[in-house]
């Protein structure tokens, strides 16, 4: 099978070149050493039947003396592998000869290679691109694009107490990576390389936060294993295996579960930019920072913003320093001379409309409001503003009367909200990152309620029907509620008009 | 990615500790410092008129209950003809943690539809300006921004009388300048407060809040709600350190309850620097502080429906969301929240170590202290509903959890 769409893939850490590498960490040991070489027995594969895992990665190069040694001692992995039906990729890193390593892959019939740089030309075989978030080459030839410095999702626990300024705790999330990479490469498989951190005490749940906070992006965890869980594999204890099959399941569960994969996401506000240095940081911290704030947000390529509709939209966050070329320009102005609500860096050149007098009040805004036929221009007043507090400024001059969806009882959970082309179908996914049941139900509210609602989640057996329950504060009116059942990582609300 | 500070990482780092720190209730029952430094004020402290009603729900009987009851205290005309009223509200915490699916409204913050009624009963008694204040959590946003966001509608509360104001007294807001508060008798903590200009440009201040209890203090009622005047930009984590934030960052937590830093150097410091940590210690004189500092002339507690357990949600405590139906109002901050904690099932003499000052000093014996009010029912004039027929036992509701969560 042809590297795709289809992949699912896996972290196999064994032989010669994983030992190593490992060796070179203070908490080695031999029964590391030992774990990694039995990683090594093809029997190891039957753990992977039934399963939807179909693609391992498997350590090839790293211009170590060991790389040879490597490719030998995979043989029997690969033939046996190759049988069940398994494609392999090989991984290829450091100072490794590409040209030797791609050409030792071809002949042993791997099926890719993922590799920092990739050489110019035809390989012979697929290559994988392969790079840190920043450096991805989001428009590469290449059938899956893999981001190398993946995050470990979760509530950070370092020893002092963390979190934001919203009171909300922090959460490490892939979330804002894949939302960027599905605007710069929409359709392209991402795959997310991240290991579990070394001598933390793992639970199945951080696993299953790892294929969540991936797959319900519409990325893939290239799934890596700790030394735990491969020696209790091997050694198939009744634990690990109880484990293992957990994590199967909620990889077949999004896999069940891919129609929205093809969904659009929902949000009022668009964050639009091409996230390329001098603006990606700024740009990923911004989707960072609005699952936070609670706003749930779109992402559109600069590059591909004239085709993209601004259908829904109150406001759109221009990110890049470079002003948009004049085609672009125009369609954002029509969109504030509309009633939407532009918010531009401050190296905006002639921005267009008259300057709005803010009250006293209103002093610390990071953005001149400008009037411009219906709607606003809101010009950065610094030129390298805080990320957090333009997202607040943001929201706030969006204000919150037009909020489409809310989670309420959620600190340790991000939500968002896609809907089908023609919004007869809408799904809110939502992420618990304390990997534990809430003390509350979280509710979910939306503006424009659908008729039917159901929740699903991997941690109960069948979906549940969920009621509206009309917002009873005596107020803004329209909206509804949903109180869905409590999680401990992740859970679906599928609505239908 | 990480070649970059980004501004993730840079809240992981820094980060509003203090949310965190108001999560963890002190426990302890550390020898409460006794320190009165002015114990002529406590003689001078004022008798007050307190008053009790009945009201089941928000709907069309709370404005004639409010205005009887305002009425029992001498009727508003006297207080607020021709004057600008200013009326600190309570909406406390992450607005997006609710109680179960009962509304903030419901359970923790000042409700519109009392906010709207005391409005219009300030209105029609003759304010010149009515002026709405609060300082919500962590934000520089409007409070009609506060109030959309829980779906309120906040023209109900601005056209509910001529002239109606609403400012987050979080930062520096419509003033020009902070106005300082001096507390009498030289302070227990700290001898002042830097607040927003609202406190001092107003001719009556109203202090409007929530019948709760309170993880820290035990229970949290009209003195407490003034604790909320404190801006964010000098009193949070994020304040500045010579002179205040251009806005507000993270909780008080790390000034108020820890002493982990001092407020921004332009507002008056900690009278002894190594004064307790104790948050029990600590608070229940900053808001006794902060009441003699700026006394309310009229105190109103938000009793129809409110939450047990604490003052907002904290997950792990046994809370509920009840309907007391009942509204206490009265002529000092210090009077009012006696009645009310005797409303709840509580002592109002009470002290450290007794229900609910298990882990605190009472705020109300400071009160008393600093001369703001008397804190004994019996000491004060007490009208309407008698406070036995308005009893509502806060600490049953917590037991009658605690035995059905032992059953499950």
């Amino acid at each position: 099978m042809a590297i795709g769409q289809q992949s699912v893939p896996m972290r196999w850490t064994a032989g010669p070149l994983d030992i190593a590498r490992r060796q070179k960490e203070k908490d080695f040991t031999p029964e590391i050493a030992e774990g990694l070489r039995k990683w090594l027995d093809p029997s190891l594969l039957a753990s992977l039947q039934g399963t939807p895992v179909n693609c391992l990665v498997v350590s090839w190069a790293s211009g170590l003396p060991t790389d040879a040694e490597q490719q030998q001692a995979l043989q029997p992995l690969l033939q046996k592998g190759r049988q069940a039906g398994l494609d392999f990729v090989g991984l290829v890193e450091g100072p490794a000869d590409k040209t030797a390593a791609v050409a030792a892959a071809r002949s042993a019939g791997l099926s890719a290679v993922a590799m920092e740089a990739v050489p110019p030309g035809n390989l012979g075989i697929p290559v994988i691109a392969w790079a840190k978030s920043g450096q991805a080459l989001w428009g590469a030839a290449s059938p899956v694009l893999g981001v190398s410095d993946g995050l470990w999702p979760g509530v950070p626990q370092e020893k002092t107490p963390t979190g934001g300024p919203t009171n909300l705790p922090w959460v490490d999330s892939n979330g804002a990576l894949l939302a960027m990479a599905q605007a710069l490469a929409p359709g392209k498989p991402v795959w997310i390389f991240v290991n579990p951190p070394l001598q933390a005490k793992l639970t199945v749940e951080n696993y299953l936060l790892t294929v969540a906070d991936t797959a319900a992006y519409g990325g893939r965890w290239v799934i890596s294993l700790d030394d735990q869980m491969r020696a209790g594999l091997a050694a198939k204890t009744a634990q690990a295996a109880a484990a293992w099959k957990k994590v199967t399941d909620l990889l077949a569960f999004f896999e069940q579960n891919k129609a929205s994969g093809t969904y659009q996401r929902m949000g009022r506000l668009a964050v639009m930019s091409n996230f390329s240095e001098p603006d990606r940081v700024f740009g990923e911290d911004a989707l960072n920072m609005l699952p936070r704030l609670r706003e749930p947000f779109r992402v559109i390529s600069r590059t591909h913003a004239l085709a993209a509709s601004f259908d829904g939209l109150q406001g759109i966050l221009y990110v890049d320093q470079e002003p948009p070329d004049s085609k672009l320009r125009q369609k954002l102005i029509a969109f504030v001379k509309a009633g939407g609500t532009l918010f531009v860096p401050s190296k905006w050149p002639d921005p267009e409309g008259s300057q709005i007098q803010l009250s006293s009040a209103e002093a610390y805004l990071l953005f001149n409001v400008r009037a411009l036929g219906k709607g606003r221009l809101a010009v950065a007043r610094e030129d390298k503003p805080d990320s957090y507090f333009t997202c607040m400024d943001v929201q706030n001059i969006l204000s919150h009367r037009g909020d489409p969806a809310r989670l309420y009882n959620g600190a340790s959970m991000n939500y968002f909200y896609q809907a089908s082309a023609q919004g007869r179908q809408g799904v809110i996914h939502v992420l618990n990152y304390s990997r534990r049941p809430g003390s509350d139900n979280a509710l979910i509210y939306l503006k424009t309620p659908y008729r039917s609602a159901r929740f699903v989640s991997p941690e109960i057996p069948s979906p549940v029907a969920l009621q509206w329950a009309p917002q009873t504060s005596p107020y803004e009116g329209g909206g509804a509620e949903l109180s869905l059942p409590r999680f401990s990582v992740y859970g679906a609300v599928q609505m239908e008009t | 990615m990480k070649n970059h500070f980004t501004r993730r990482e840079w809240l992981a780092g820094t980060g509003a500790a203090a949310g965190c720190l108001l999560l963890r209730p002190s426990l302890s029952f550390a020898a409460t410092p006794l320190s009165n430094p002015a114990p002529s004020l406590a003689a001078k402290a004022p008798s007050g008129r307190v008053t009790v009603g009945r009201c089941k729900d928000y709907g069309s009987d709370l404005l004639p209950t409010l205005e009887k009851m305002l009425d029992q205290l001498g009727g508003l005309s006297k207080l607020v003809k021709g004057k600008t009223v200013a009326v600190k509200v309570n909406f406390i915490g992450v607005r997006w943690q609710r109680l179960g699916n009962a509304t903030m409204e419901d359970t923790f913050w000042s409700h519109p539809n009392m906010i709207a009624a005391t409005v219009h009963l300030l209105g029609k008694a003759g304010a010149r300006q009515i002026r709405v204040l609060e300082g919500p959590w962590s934000t520089a946003e409007t409070l009609e921004e506060v109030m959309l966001s829980q779906d309120w509608r906040p023209e109900d509360i601005l056209r509910a009388a001529p002239n109606v104001e609403f400012e987050n007294t979080n930062y520096l807001g419509r003033g020009k300048k902070y106005s300082r508060f001096m507390v009498p008798g030289g302070g227990l903590v700290f001898p002042g407060y830097d607040l927003n200009h609202s406190y001092e440009d107003c001719d009556v201040f109203v202090s409007l809040a929530k019948l709760k209890e309170h993880a820290v203090t035990g229970v949290t009622l009209s003195m407490k709600n003034i604790y909320g005047t404190t801006p964010i930009t000098i009193y949070g984590e994020g304040a500045g350190i010579d002179e205040p934030a251009i806005r507000p960052q993270g909780g008080r937590g790390g000034v108020f309850h820890a002493g982990r830093r001092a407020p921004s150097k332009s507002a008056p410091q900690q009278i002894d620097p190594s004064f307790s940590k104790d948050q029990g210690v600590r608070l229940p004189r900053i808001v006794a502080e902060l009441n003699a500092a700026r006394p309310a002339h009229l105190a109103i507690i938000d009793g129809i429906r409110t939450a047990t357990g604490a003052e907002t949600n904290y997950g792990s405590r046994p809370q509920a969301a009840v309907n007391p139906g009942v509204i206490i109002a009265g002529t000092n901050t210090v009077a009012t929240d006696g009645v009310a904690m005797s409303i709840m099932g509580f002592n109002p003499l009470a002290d450290r170590g007794t229900p609910p000052f298990t882990g605190a000093d009472s705020t109300l014996r400071f009160g008393e202290e600093l001369g703001v009010g008397l804190r004994d029912p019996a000491r004060n004039e007490v009208v309407g509903v008698p406070i036995a027929q308005a009893l509502f036992d806060f600490a049953a509701v917590r037991e009658r959890i605690l035995r059905e969560a032992k059953k499950t």
